[in-house]
């Protein structure tokens, strides 16, 4: 092994004595398993909590958007804090799979796909609220650019609109891009797998693919400019999403730096995410060897990063506000803090800006445990500084004789815990039935995938290995 | 070349990527057209070595930006500035500067389909069934198999010496493989 | 909040349909077949409403009168279906009648505005009034004639009056309302004369006795105070709520905001001193407030005619008398204002003060002049002699002895008002017969014998006199919904035990007042409402010989208030009164015009106060819920939550009556706390001394307003009239607007010009005149009733999710927290030319009007809420749930209340957003019309008025066409004074404010 890192200064992103063959079992062997038990547990549970967001939307479309703790004062509560959190969750999916990319990160690769997954679980999670938060859900459909009896289309200048456009290009485009990723490792398994049924359908899902170069060629052109796309995709998404309190009146609201500190927020809850899923996924699934503690430290780098944008931003707009000289927007701000949703803020500043200074010690970075209580810390603290956002200044805006305290109902609740069921209903699909790796893109980064490798005879030989003897086999 | 009825073409494996590429390399001075690298993965230096020309994709995409760009542009001003021009907030009916997000989403989500469809397309997929799957030793190309496969479609192809081109770059065995 | 309190008000309107308690009570009262309205309300009888509304037609436009029902078949004259037609008529209530025009359309009267020509409503009205129609339909109301539980026909009633008053020498004992009506009066003496040895007392809990009676000890004689606010340069109010809760309220209002309107530094305005103990609506619109026990406003009122006695003469009772107010600082002080002003001042003390506060008050007014320029004295024909309170405690016991064969018991409701030692409802049953009418089958009609269904006044034929004496009629909109009797009939019934009908009743009354040409006479009263020329006659008053004793006497007995004992004080309540509203869905839902509370009634207390009981002395923001205490005086207890409301007297608590019934209505019932308990023939209106604890429960409160600091920002601006004279720019200078300095300029501050907008269209605007606003909330509820907005409930509001169009806000501001000054402002939709709720519309359901109008489209609302959360004056009301619809169909009588409804108004459906329109039904209608009539697109100045702008009793609203530089509002516009609330978001409001003006005396600084 020392000899092999002689040549390779950065830390080998696939640990353990792997080559082609054993990564391709590695990977395509976990569908091919029986269900584990715990599998079928929190399956199971997952469709109870599944259900009950069922109930509730249902209930909240019979009885009216009133089942909701909404006022006169806070016409969003929840729904909307929910949804942009979920969309905020799903940025790190696209960031790993479209920016690490440009940037040629190749660590990437052992995250990427779950962590794509998980972009267009959250993004669906995300989605449900804009629909369902509507008074009239059944007339959902008039945000959509189609001509109503009378000639009337939707209203372009609403930053809502832009959301339907932007959170509906952003879930296609992951969901092309996460296909694109698929299609080689359906291959790969369609060539792995025994049943029929299973053959058939992996097959039709990798559409023939056969990796050949003439195939590869388009394809990696093809995965590039999606990457290319995807990037500025992202950020425009928590950038429009964003203008929905931007772009308004409302002091708290109306404030400029809304656009990169919601991204950066969206990336650093994002990662948090993929770090709490990645460290579950691991152990249960023995993967350490490609999700090594290399990864969790880069990615805890990012998260400690991004954390501390996000704070820059906090600080920032306490400046902003004195600085601008607007009473109302001082008002607003000093309010968050001391004012009646003060423990709001103070558990985000706590969870948001404190907790991921943790990270500048190694030790921390480095700690399994750490990563993960932390990364579940981080999301609750971005969670509420959404609720921050969209409630304290909604209660307390321009005329105080209009101000109206919101207090969530169990409704309120329950929708969000729902949504929960729904996310792990499909990850939980997804890591069940297909590769979680991206198979082709570990072993592209492998050393042996480069050609270079083998000029020296001494590592060719060592690079060998099985492979060699099944080979050897087929003679 | 009756023989080109009764195979598709011969079917090489090499060890690794390097000798796939020299392999590759060979095929490719030799002349041949008609003729395919197969790899667990995009093995770089491949296109080069085969000749390749610059993959099209590109232009597919570029189009189809064009298309949601001004399929963007024009679906607000005609509807908003245009068709169906109210006065929203005292605000100029031709409001461009509110045009621009969905503007840009839509060539984004345009070049997308581009870029996604246009790759299958250019690779002909969806096409499930090809005589290459008749080889059992073939499925190892998506595993960690490395393989060379002329066509018997090929001008240049005649089993003696393409196979023996063939070996001489090192396979470790050929298979033909049955149309 | 506990279970308790759960039962106390219902979830929704849904449940409010099966109130149990009411359920429960009207099984008992009558079984459910027998409780259906499909017969009341029959296609037939439908068309007989219309037909009557016909015949009215005919009379109002001075045709010969017809009194039958005329089939809709033939097209009956003036009647346009779709167009309103408008009748003048009058609102009894108390002992004067109120003149209105009522809207009907299709025979239903839907809207109520106030008589122009009519000098007790100069064309506006107060919330009563707004109200009434919904008190017309109100489903509870009484249907059937009832003879013990059994249903009886009119001619069972008939024969048995005929039967049982047979023997004119029986002891029948008369309870009626007060009333003003000539034909009632009549009759009276007729029954009078029929029956010797009939008795007949009024029962009007909350008359204005004590006045009448102080005018008699000071002037000899029971004459009505008649105030001129608008003569007044100076006001002194002593617990006198005149501009909401007394007799006469509207045109106090109407006169006094007259004295108050500043149009240019030149202009005056009075000054207003209000002495109380709690925030009366007067008092918080006066220039200077002093809180004080009200079982201090004697010795206060004694200790400043003492000191008035030094300087004029007819207070020698009083000269050289002393208490602990003498040296008082505000003594001096208004000593020295009323004098400088006499014959131009105005002292006055509320109804809840004893006749000896009244008659010093009297003698006050006649020292300093008053008496025939700002006050005048009106004798009364309908007077009773002596004081009705005790009259009917002596009747309530000579009928519990027995000694009545019969009691008729009319209008009134004394098993629920009665002080509670009389122990009415025992008397009651020691009568063999007593017969009831009213309105409800209430707490004394279950225990009458016979109940009689009584019409309301827009459904039958009636008159009276208005406040100061003018002579007018009551003509009926619609048939009886519910085949009722009105007070004149059901009297006349029991007088000659036959029924005529109120129309000839009231005629043969009239004859005498126009014996010759009465039929041209009786067609211009139908016409005008009232007859011309016809008022009280007023008496040039002179002190009493004897007063001087008397007041002597009473000053020798007047000892020192206890500061520390804790006071009760009983008021009528401003929404449900004295409870004969407590049935009424849109007084119940209006806010308080101080404490801001719907649904309940409180026992406000003054911080302090709280301190002392050991509840919080403040909440916190969001916290609606308030400790309930317990009240103790005497023997009777009840419990009721507590408000903490600046500007309370401490040890003071002020409860209001009219709340917690049972068995009266769906609405009505388990509403607030009933504290009639605690009235007794000794303390009617006030306990000086009681016993409080605090329970320890809970009790949530339904308050549309949560935070009552305006955080120093410039939403009402104010300066006294002294800074406005030196600076006379004072409002707009507040806040600088970019771009307001020159128009031209403005494009610097907005990325692109805006759109303009056509020129033959008219451009709507509004202001609001915050100087002569006094915060009644007339503009609240008559936008209710023209906008079909609908009652929510009271969890709904408790969830601050109400539906007014138009609020009023209120703050308290200054540097006394204990005894802050008050801020009213009204809020409608501000209609921005920028409207930033229009732009974050995904589906483009509110837009722009080519005149102006910030536009819902309810049809194209998917209901995002984003423009309600854009809009800075949050004026935007979200239909969370589907409000309208439970509103109009729940119950198993849905038509009744759907018959308020107003047909120019879309309703609004679940998940939409509504507000403030400007009223543009009207808008439309005026457009339509005026371009009809003259081709112009523009409708003159002042064609077309808002329902809050026509109802409001201080002329505070404006509004008209901006493009007309004439116009009212355009010059209002141009005041100095008129400034845009947030115009530095530049939203461009249509809607401006004209800044409050104050009139400080600069001795009191």
């Amino acid at each position: 092994m020392s000899q092999k890192y002689k040549y390779k200064p950065e830390p080998a992103l696939v640990e353990g004595d792997h080559d082609f063959g054993s990564i391709t079992k590695l990977i395509s062997d976990i569908p091919q398993q029986a269900t584990p038990k715990w599998w079928y547990i929190a399956f199971g549970i997952s469709n109870m909590v599944l259900a009950l967001l069922l109930g509730v939307v249902t209930y909240l479309i019979v009885q009216g958007t009133g089942v909701w703790g909404l006022n006169k004062a806070a016409g969003w509560g929840w729904a909307i804090v929910n949804f942009v959190w979920w969309v905020g969750i799903g940025h790190a999916g696209t960031l790993i799979s479209a920016i690490l990319f440009l940037f040629r990160q190749g660590w990437r690769t052992a995250i990427n796909r779950f962590a794509e997954a998980m972009t267009i679980f959250a993004v669906m999670c995300a989605g449900i609220f804009p629909a369902i938060h509507v008074g009239r859900i059944w007339v959902v459909y008039w945000m959509f650019p189609i001509p109503n009896s009378m000639q009337l289309w939707p209203q372009f200048f609403s930053p809502l609109l832009w959301d339907v456009f932007a959170v509906g290009t952003y879930f296609t485009v992951s969901l092309l891009f996460w296909y694109v990723g698929l299609v080689p490792d359906f291959a790969t398994m369609r060539d792995k797998v025994k049943g029929k049924w299973a053959k058939f359908t992996y097959g039709l899902f990798s559409l023939g693919w056969t990796g050949g170069n003439r195939q590869w060629q388009n394809y990696e052109k093809s995965y590039m400019i999606l990457a290319g796309l995807a990037a500025p995709l992202v950020l425009s998404v928590h950038t429009i999403v964003s203008f929905d309190f931007a772009v308004s009146i409302i002091p708290g609201w109306h404030t400029t730096i809304f656009p990169p500190y919601f991204v950066a927020g969206a990336v650093f809850s994002g990662f948090a995410m993929v770090m709490t899923l990645m460290l579950i996924a691991r152990k249960l699934y023995g993967l350490q060897d490609i999700m090594t503690v290399n990864h969790i430290e880069k990615m805890n780098i990012i998260i400690l990063v991004t954390g501390s944008m996000v704070g820059f931003a906090y600080i920032m707009e306490f400046f902003i506000a004195w600085y601008g000289g607007v009473e109302y927007e001082k008002f607003a701000f000093i309010n968050r803090a001391t004012g009646p949703y003060a423990w709001a803020y103070w558990i985000m500043t706590l969870c948001n800006v404190i907790s991921p200074q943790f990270f500048w010690v190694k030790k921390f970075r480095r700690s399994v445990v750490m990563s993960f209580i932390l990364s579940i810390v981080v999301n609750i603290g971005m969670w509420f500084e959404r609720f921050v956002i969209t409630v304290t200044s909604l209660a307390q805006d321009y005329i105080p004789g209009a101000w109206a305290y919101y207090t969530p109902t169990l409704i309120d609740v329950l929708t969000f815990v729902g949504t929960f069921g729904l996310f792990f209903t499909f990850f939980l699909l997804f890591l069940r039935f297909m590769p979680m790796v991206a198979m082709a893109e570990i072993k592209g980064v492998m050393p042996q995938a480069n050609p270079a490798f083998y000029e020296n005879d001494k590592m060719a030989d060592l690079a060998k290995g099985p492979g060699e003897q099944q080979t050897g086999k087929e003679r | 070349m009756s023989k080109k009825q009764n195979i598709y073409g011969l079917l090489a494996e090499y060890k690794n990527p390097a000798e796939l590429m020299n392999a590759a390399s060979k095929v490719a001075e030799a002349g041949y057209q008609k003729y395919d690298a197969y790899s667990p993965f995009p093995i770089h230096g491949m296109d080069q070595a085969m000749k390749l020309k610059e993959s099209k994709l590109g232009w597919i995409v570029l189009i189809h930006g064009i298309f949601g760009l001004l399929g963007g542009l024009g679906l607000q001003v005609l509807t908003q500035s245009v068709l169906y021009a109210h006065n929203i907030a005292g605000k100029p009916f031709l409001n461009l500067p509110a045009f621009i997000p969905v503007t840009f989403e839509l060539t984004v989500l345009l070049s997308a389909f581009g870029a996604f469809f246009g790759m299958f397309y250019l690779n002909n997929l969806p096409k499930l069934n090809k005589s290459l799957f008749n080889s059992d030793n073939f499925a190892k190309a998506t595993d960690d198999g490395f393989f060379i496969c002329i066509e018997s479609e090929d001008d240049l192809f005649s089993e003696g010496e393409t196979e023996k081109l063939l070996l001489d770059a090192g396979a470790l065995n050929i298979e033909k493989i049955e149309p | 909040m506990s279970n308790e309190n759960q039962r106390t008000y219902w979830k929704s309107l849904n449940e409010l349909a099966q109130n149990e308690e009411f359920v429960k009570a009207s099984e008992r009262e009558f079984p459910k077949e027998a409780s259906e309205l499909k017969d009341g309300l029959s296609r037939r009888n439908f068309i007989q409403i219309m037909g009557a509304s016909v015949a009215l037609a005919g009379l109002a436009s001075c045709r010969k009168p017809v009194q039958k029902i005329l089939p809709l078949r033939q097209q009956p004259e003036h009647m346009v279906p779709g167009n309103p037609l408008y009748y003048a008529t009058s609102m009894p209530f108390k002992d004067s009648v109120y003149g209105l025009i009522v809207e009907t359309r299709e025979g239903r009267p839907i809207k109520i505005e106030g008589n122009p020509e009519h000098p007790s409503t100069l064309g506006s009205t107060n919330v009563f009034q707004q109200a009434a129609t919904l008190e017309l339909y109100d489903r509870d109301r009484s249907r059937h004639i009832l003879q013990g539980d059994q249903q009886a026909s009119r001619e069972e009633f008939e024969a048995f009056c005929a039967e049982q008053f047979a023997d004119t020498d029986q002891r029948i004992a008369f309870i009626s309302e007060d009333s003003s009506s000539p034909t009632y009066l009549r009759l009276k003496q007729a029954v009078l004369d029929r029956f010797p040895n009939a008795e007949w007392v009024n029962h009007e809990p909350f008359s204005d006795e004590n006045r009448l009676l102080g005018n008699e000890k000071a002037f000899g004689q029971k004459l009505r105070t008649y105030h001129h606010f608008d003569q007044a340069k100076v006001i002194l109010s002593l617990d006198e709520d005149f501009m909401q809760l007394s007799d006469n309220d509207v045109e106090n209002v109407k006169r006094f905001s007259e004295a108050r309107r500043v149009k240019s530094t030149e202009d005056d305005m009075n000054r207003l001193y209000s002495v109380e103990s709690a925030f009366t609506l007067t008092g918080s619109n006066a220039d200077h407030r002093l809180r004080v026990k009200a079982a201090q406003i004697p010795l206060f009122l004694n200790a400043l005619a003492a000191r008035l006695s030094e300087s004029v003469d007819g207070l020698e009772a009083y000269r050289n008398h002393t208490n602990e107010f003498s040296q008082h600082a505000w003594i001096s002080v208004l000593a020295e204002e009323l004098l400088n002003n006499r014959g131009e001042s105005i002292v006055a003390a509320g109804m809840d003060h004893d006749s000896d506060v009244h008659a010093t008050v009297a003698a006050i007014n006649l020292a300093l002049g008053n008496a025939g320029t700002t006050i005048a004295y009106l004798e009364l024909p309908h007077v009773e002699a002596g004081d009705q309170n005790q009259r009917f405690a002596e009747v309530t016991r000579r009928l519990g002895a027995g000694e009545f064969q019969s009691v008729v018991i009319m209008g009134t409701n004394p098993v629920f008002t009665a002080p509670s030692d009389l122990n009415f409802a025992e008397a009651l049953d020691a009568v063999p017969v007593s017969i009831n009418l009213s309105n409800h089958v209430g707490e004394t009609a279950r225990l009458c014998d016979w109940h009689v269904n009584k019409t309301h006044f827009l459904e039958a034929w009636g008159d009276g006199y208005s406040y100061n004496g003018v002579r007018s009629i009551i003509q009926p909109m619609i048939q009886p919904l519910f085949g009722a009797l009105s007070e004149v009939e059901f009297l006349n019934m029991v007088l000659n035990g036959e029924y005529t009908t109120g129309y000839d009743l009231v005629r043969e009354t009239w004859q005498s007042f126009a014996p010759q040409d009465f039929e041209d006479t009786w067609a211009t009263v139908l016409h005008d409402g009232l007859q011309e020329g016809t008022s009280f006659p007023a008496v040039s008053v002179s002190l009493a010989n004897g007063f001087t004793e008397e007041a002597g006497q009473v000053l020798g007995q007047s000892t020192p208030v206890d500061e520390e004992a804790l006071e009760l004080v009983m008021k009528v309540d401003s929404r449900v009164y004295d409870g004969r509203f407590a049935n009424n869905g849109w007084l119940q839902e209006l806010p308080d015009s101080i404490t801001k509370i719907t649904w309940d009634n409180v026992a406000q207390i003054s911080a302090a106060t709280a301190r002392r009981i050991g509840i919080p002395d403040e909440r916190d923001f969001g916290d609606l819920d308030a400790h309930k205490i317990r009240i103790t005086a005497g023997d009777q207890t009840v419990e009721i939550p507590a408000w903490v409301i600046p500007g309370q007297a401490d040890n003071s608590i002020t409860v209001t009556y009219g709340y917690g019934r049972e068995g009266f209505g769906r609405v009505a019932d388990g509403v607030g706390t009933d504290i009639y308990p605690l009235r007794t023939t000794e303390n009617l209106l006030f306990h000086s001394d009681v016993q409080v604890e605090r329970t320890g429960e809970q009790y949530a409160i339904a308050s549309t307003q949560d935070h009552s600091s305006m955080e120093g920002r410039a939403l009402v601006r104010e300066a006294s009239i002294e800074e406005y004279r030196d600076h006379p720019t004072f409002a707009p200078d507040m806040v600088y607007i970019p771009g307001e300095v020159d128009e031209k300029s403005i494009s610097r501050y907005t990325l692109f010009d805006p759109q303009d907008y056509p020129e033959n269209e008219p451009q709507w605007g509004m202001s609001i005149d915050l100087n002569t606003c006094i915060g009644c909330h007339a503009c609240t509820i008559a936008c209710q009733a023209e906008n079909n907005i609908p009652v929510i409930g009271k969890r709904e509001v408790h969830r601050e999710r109400e539906m007014h169009w138009i609020r009023v806000d209120r703050y308290f501001s200054g540097p006394d927290e204990a005894n802050p000054q008050v801020l009213h402002q009204p809020v409608p939709c501000m209609h921005c030319e920028l409207a930033p709720c229009e732009q974050v519309c995904p589906v483009a359901a509110t837009t722009h009007s080519d005149d102006g109008l910030n536009q819902m489209t309810y049809n194209r609302c998917i209901g995002t809420r984003y423009c309600a959360n854009n809009c800075p004056y949050k004026v935007r009301r979200f239909n969370f749930f589907n409000y309208t619809k439970e509103y109009l169909t729940t119950g198993e009588d849905p038509e009744v209340v759907q018959m308020a409804m107003n047909p120019d108004v879309t309703i609004r459906f679940r998940g939409v957003m509504e507000k403030c329109t400007y009223c543009v039904q009207r808008i439309q209608r005026g457009k339509i019309e005026t371009k009809r009539e003259t081709d112009l697109k523009k409708p003159a100045d002042g064609t077309v008025k808002t329902a809050c702008q026509q109802a409001c009793p201080a002329n505070a609203i404006d509004f008209g066409d901006l493009t007309d530089t004439d116009s009212q509002i355009s010059q209002i516009k141009r005041n100095e004074r008129s400034y845009l609330m947030l115009g530095e978001l530049n939203t461009r409001p249509r809607t401006s404010y004209v800044a409050k003006l104050r009139n400080p005396n600069p001795d009191m600084a």
